[in-house]
C-alpha cells in the first residue's frame, strides 16, 4: 500500500513538472512566437488560451459523461469522484472561458457581452453543471448522492454537444476556429502557420493541464474520504 | 489600415487566465493543509481515547 502510495504521488509530481513546463512553454510561444494579429493587435493573443480552455471544459464534462456511465454499471466509488471532481475542473476552465472571451468581445464586437448562441448555449452549459454540484450538496447519502449525480451528469451532458455545434448551426457573430462558420462572425481570422502551431501546442498543454487537474484533485479527494473514514472508525469504537 | 492598441485587454486576459487557475491550485492546498490537521486530530484523539 505504502509502495502503491509513493509510486502514484511520483507519477503525480512527474505529470505536476511535465505540465508546468508545457504551460511555460505555451506562455513564451503565445508572447514571444506568434505573430501579432493585424486586425485586432494584441488581444487576439487571448485565442491562444481561450479556445483551449472552452474546449477542455467541455472535454472535462465529456469525462464526467463517462464517468457517469461507468460508475452506473460499476458502482465504485472512484468514478463518482472522477465525475463529481470533473466537473468542478470543467467550471473553472468555463469560467476562464466566459471572462477571457468577454475582454476579448469588447475590442472585437464592441461589447462585454452579448446573448449570441454560443455565449448563451455556454451560460446554459455551465449553470447545469453548477446545479450538478448544487445537487451534490444537497444529498447527504453517499450511494444516493453518486446515483442522482450519475444520471445527472449523464442527462446533464446534452448540453454540450449543443453548445460546440452552436456556432454551426445558428446565425452567430462567434467565430469559428476550424471549418466554415456564420456569414456574421466577426472576430475571425486566418491562421497563419506559426499561428497554428502555438494554437495546437496551447491545445495540447491545456489538455495535458486538465489531467494534471484531475489527478490532483483526485488524491485530494482520496484524502477527504480517508478522514471520513477514519472519523467513522473513531465514532463507531 | 492602423492596428488597434488593445494591451491593456490582452493583460487583462492573461491576468484572469492565470490568475483564477492559480486561486484554484491555493484552494487545494488549503483544502488538503486542513484535512492533514483533522487526520492529526482523529489518530490524537483516537490514542487518548480509553480502551
Amino acid at each position: 500500500m505504502e509502495k502503491h502510495m509513493d509510486k502514484s504521488t511520483r507519477t503525480l509530481q512527474i505529470l505536476n513538472v511535465v505540465t508546468a513546463v508545457l504551460m511555460v512553454i505555451a506562455t513564451g510561444l503565445v508572447f514571444f512566437y506568434a505573430p501579432r494579429e493585424r486586425v485586432m493587435g494584441e488581444v487576439q493573443r487571448i485565442f491562444y488560451f481561450h479556445v483551449p480552455v472552452a474546449w477542455d471544459s467541455m472535454l472535462a464534462f465529456f469525462v464526467t459523461f463517462i464517468a457517469s456511465i461507468v460508475y452506473l454499471r460499476s458502482r465504485s466509488r472512484w468514478w463518482d469522484m472522477v465525475g463529481s471532481t470533473s466537473v468542478e475542473i470543467g467550471l473553472v476552465f468555463t469560467v476562464m472561458a466566459i471572462v477571457s472571451g468577454s475582454i476579448w468581445a469588447r475590442p472585437a464586437w464592441n461589447t462585454w457581452w452579448t446573448w449570441d448562441p454560443r455565449l448563451t448555449t455556454y451560460t446554459i452549459m455551465a449553470l447545469i453543471y453548477v446545479a450538478y454540484l448544487m445537487l451534490r450538496q444537497g444529498i447527504e447519502d453517499p450511494d444516493q448522492r453518486a446515483r442522482f449525480a450519475a444520471v445527472y451528469g449523464i442527462v446533464g451532458f446534452i448540453s454540450v454537444p449543443i453548445t460546440f455545434f452552436s456556432i454551426r448551426w445558428w446565425r452567430t457573430i462567434h467565430p469559428v476556429v476550424i471549418g466554415n462558420g456564420s456569414s456574421s462572425a466577426q472576430g475571425g481570422f486566418d491562421m497563419t502557420s506559426p499561428m497554428r502551431l502555438v494554437f495546437f501546442f496551447s491545445l495540447f498543454s491545456i489538455t495535458v493541464l486538465y489531467f494534471c487537474f484531475l489527478a490532483n484533485r483526485l488524491r485530494l479527494e482520496k484524502l477527504a474520504e480517508r478522514v471520513e473514514q477514519l472519523k467513522a472508525k473513531l465514532l463507531s469504537a | 489600415m492602423e492596428t488597434p492598441d488593445t494591451l491593456n485587454y490582452m493583460i487583462a486576459g492573461y491576468l484572469f487566465l492565470f490568475g483564477l487557475p492559480l486561486l484554484y491550485i491555493v484552494s487545494w492546498l488549503i483544502r488538503q493543509r486542513n484535512l492533514e490537521k483533522d487526520i492529526e486530530v482523529i489518530q490524537t484523539i483516537a490514542q487518548n481515547k480509553p480502551q
